[in-house]
């Protein structure tokens, strides 16, 4: 192994000098410059650009051919002496401003870039209107009591000091009448409560003349009319909010159609299992029994080895079904009986995830025989809920409706019919 | 003071506009440069080994379409292509497909197993691709006779799309006619003349 190191390294050296010499090799190809300015501007305009074959990466991130092939294209344009601006205008005229990570400040595109400034001064604005406010408040004179005892809120406890206050005054007169009190003190309560009240009585007058000025200060609830116009513009606003909401999502919010999926225009691609399973029997079981026997005395029975892959398949149990299946197309690959074998295979593989095994499969078995309707149903169901091709679908199942005998399928493949033309005269 | 009560929805309405326009815009459509303009020109070697370029078929309608022997949707699309070519051929619509990454095996079976006789290019290293702006496969170019793309097609051509555009395009004017000649509706017959 040592010993080839010197011819591995000769090779390594002659393909390396000999590279700039070719001259229909680009200097930029796939391998990387040793410049690590030169690869950061590469590396800065491919992560400014989004990969067209990705779901939200940027050509720096993907690892797919396209991708790479893109940042080919980017290094051999700054090789070439292109600045990184310009680099990026090359790829906007070909997939225009969708390709680039950052959208462009400029025209409509200029929104996104302020609105979050514009959104931030609007609260700063909201904000300092309401400290503002609340300042302005707590500044505004009380019209408290002269004493500085009682600060009076409200109506209600103005109204409850001024009775209690009459109350004491009646009090006092009690007090001298009955000897407890003399007449100097007297004067002096009495004057006491007396100031008192009268600030009371004032503080009450002005709460009485604030609530019938109409929409006095903006602490105060707003009049009727301008409670209603508010209260208007807020209803015609949430009204116009749902209009919209309603519009936008109508595919969605749509009532579910029969054999439709929660995914809305999705068609289901469960059906066809699930069609299988209805169709088992009770004695199938036995009849499996049966089979096996058959099988367990002559594993070249290939009659049998398709009805029981029928039944296998029909009962979900798909392991068991490839086996006898594939042993059956093994025995007879090209024999037109054969051709179920070749059906069920496909459908086992579709329903794996391998459509195009599945198409293959079901071709092979119209190719055995041209006119099976097992073969033109799961044709069409492939084409219907697996390619989503309902063109094909609709071509197949009218096929089918025509060369099958009716029975619990006709329906089935009726519904799902309209479905595909409906579906190909929508598009 | 009356004009706060109004702030809060009069600030709302334009927000509630953009949302309208926003959600009833379809996120999936991707609006390209491309139709109008001239079509990026390629000269690459065909799956028969002899090259060819988009130049040598100016003054031609041709469909650009771009597909892989990987790609799924391009099976059913093929069909629509082989009856296309058969129905506009003598009418002079050429079709050019461009193997997009894949191997040159690869696409000459899947070709000797569908048929077609158009000619194929391998597009080594996705040049072409990314001079079309290539989402992905299948996608199809009508390039008109003055060498401008008339209509991209996003995803398998089906028989209605061949009917409402290739008219369009064998209609196409043959000198540097601008994108608005289409409108006034030349006959499909008349002799296309080649740019100088």
């Amino acid at each position: 192994m040592l010993r080839r190191w010197p011819l591995l390294l000769l090779i390594a050296w002659v393909s390396v000098a000999a590279a700039p010499l070719a001259g229909q090799i680009p200097i930029d190809s796939a391998t990387p410059t040793r410049d690590p300015r030169f690869e950061a501007t590469v590396r800065e305009v491919a992560s400014s650009l989004r990969c067209p074959v990705c779901q939200n990466n940027s050509v720096e991130d993907s690892p797919s051919l396209l991708a790479q092939d893109m940042k080919k294209e980017i290094r051999a344009r700054l090789a070439a002496g292109e600045t990184p601006d310009q680099v990026r205008k090359y790829f906007v005229s070909r997939y225009g401003e969708w390709v680039l990570t950052k959208p462009t400040a400029g025209g409509f595109n200029l929104s996104i870039w302020l609105l979050p400034f514009v959104a931030l001064l609007a609260g700063a604005l909201v904000v300092w209107v309401a400290v503002r406010r609340w300042v302005r408040q707590g500044d505004a004179p009380r019209p408290a009591a002269a004493s500085g005892e009682a600060t009076p809120g409200d109506g209600a406890t103005l109204r409850a000091r001024k009775a209690a206050l009459q109350a004491s005054l009646q009090d006092l007169e009690a007090e001298f009448a009955a000897g407890r009190l003399d007449a100097r003190d007297l004067a002096l309560l009495t004057e006491r409560d007396q100031t008192e009240l009268n600030a009371v009585n004032e503080a009450l007058r002005n709460v009485k003349k604030e609530s019938t000025k109409p929409a006095a200060r903006a602490s105060q609830p707003v009049s009727g009319f301008g409670r209603w116009s508010a209260r208007l513009g807020w209803a015609v606003a949430l009204g116009a909010f749902a209009l919209v909401l309603v519009l936008s999502l109508r595919g969605s919010v749509a009532a579910r159609s029969e054999g439709g999926v929660i995914t809305g225009s999705q068609t289901a691609s469960a059906a066809p299992v699930e069609m299988e399973l209805q169709q088992t029997g009770p004695l199938d079981s036995l009849r499996i029994a049966q089979l096996e026997a058959r099988i367990r005395r002559d594993s070249t029975d290939v009659p049998a080895l398709i009805e029981l892959g029928h039944i296998y398949l029909a009962q979900g149990m798909l392991q068991k079904a490839w086996l006898v299946d594939t042993l059956a197309i093994r025995l007879q690959p090209d024999a037109p009986s054969s051709a179920e074998a070749f059906v069920h295979i496909g459908m086992i593989l579709w329903s794996q995830g391998e459509t195009d095994g599945g198409l293959k499969a079901i071709d092979k078995a119209l190719y055995l025989r041209p006119e099976l309707p097992e073969a033109l149903l799961y044709r069409g169901i492939i084409y219907f809920a697996g390619l989503q091709d309902m063109r094909a679908a609709a071509q197949i199942f009218e096929h089918y409706l025509a060369v099958a005998p009716p029975d619990a399928n006709t329906a089935r493949v009726r519904a799902m019919l309209n479905a595909a033309r409906q579906a190909g005269a929508g598009k | 003071m009356k004009w706060q009560r109004w702030a809060i929805p009069a600030s709302a309405l334009p927000v509630l506009v953009l949302l309208g326009w926003g959600l009833t815009r379809d996120a999936r459509t991707v609006p390209s440069p491309l139709p109008g303009k001239a079509a990026p020109d390629f000269r690459l070697q065909t799956l028969k080994g002899d090259s060819l370029s988009l130049t040598s078929l100016k003054g031609q309608a041709v469909l650009v379409n771009f597909w892989a022997s990987w790609c799924l949707a391009c099976r059913a699309e093929h069909q629509v292509l082989l009856s296309a070519a058969k129905r506009y051929s003598d009418q002079g619509l050429k079709i050019v497909g461009v193997v997009y990454e894949d191997s040159r095996d690869n696409a000459r079976a899947w070709i000797a197993e569908r048929g077609g006789d158009w000619p194929n290019v391998l597009d080594v290293g996705s040049r072409t691709a990314i001079e079309y702006g290539l989402f992905g496969v299948p996608e199809t170019f009508f390039v008109g006779r003055d060498g401008r793309i008339l209509y991209k097609q996003i995803g398998p051509l089906d028989s209605a799309v061949i009917e409402r555009w290739v008219p369009k395009l064998l209609a196409t004017g043959g000198s540097a006619a601008s994108a608005d000649t289409f409108a006034e509706g030349r006959s499909a017959g008349h002799v296309p003349t080649r740019r100088p």
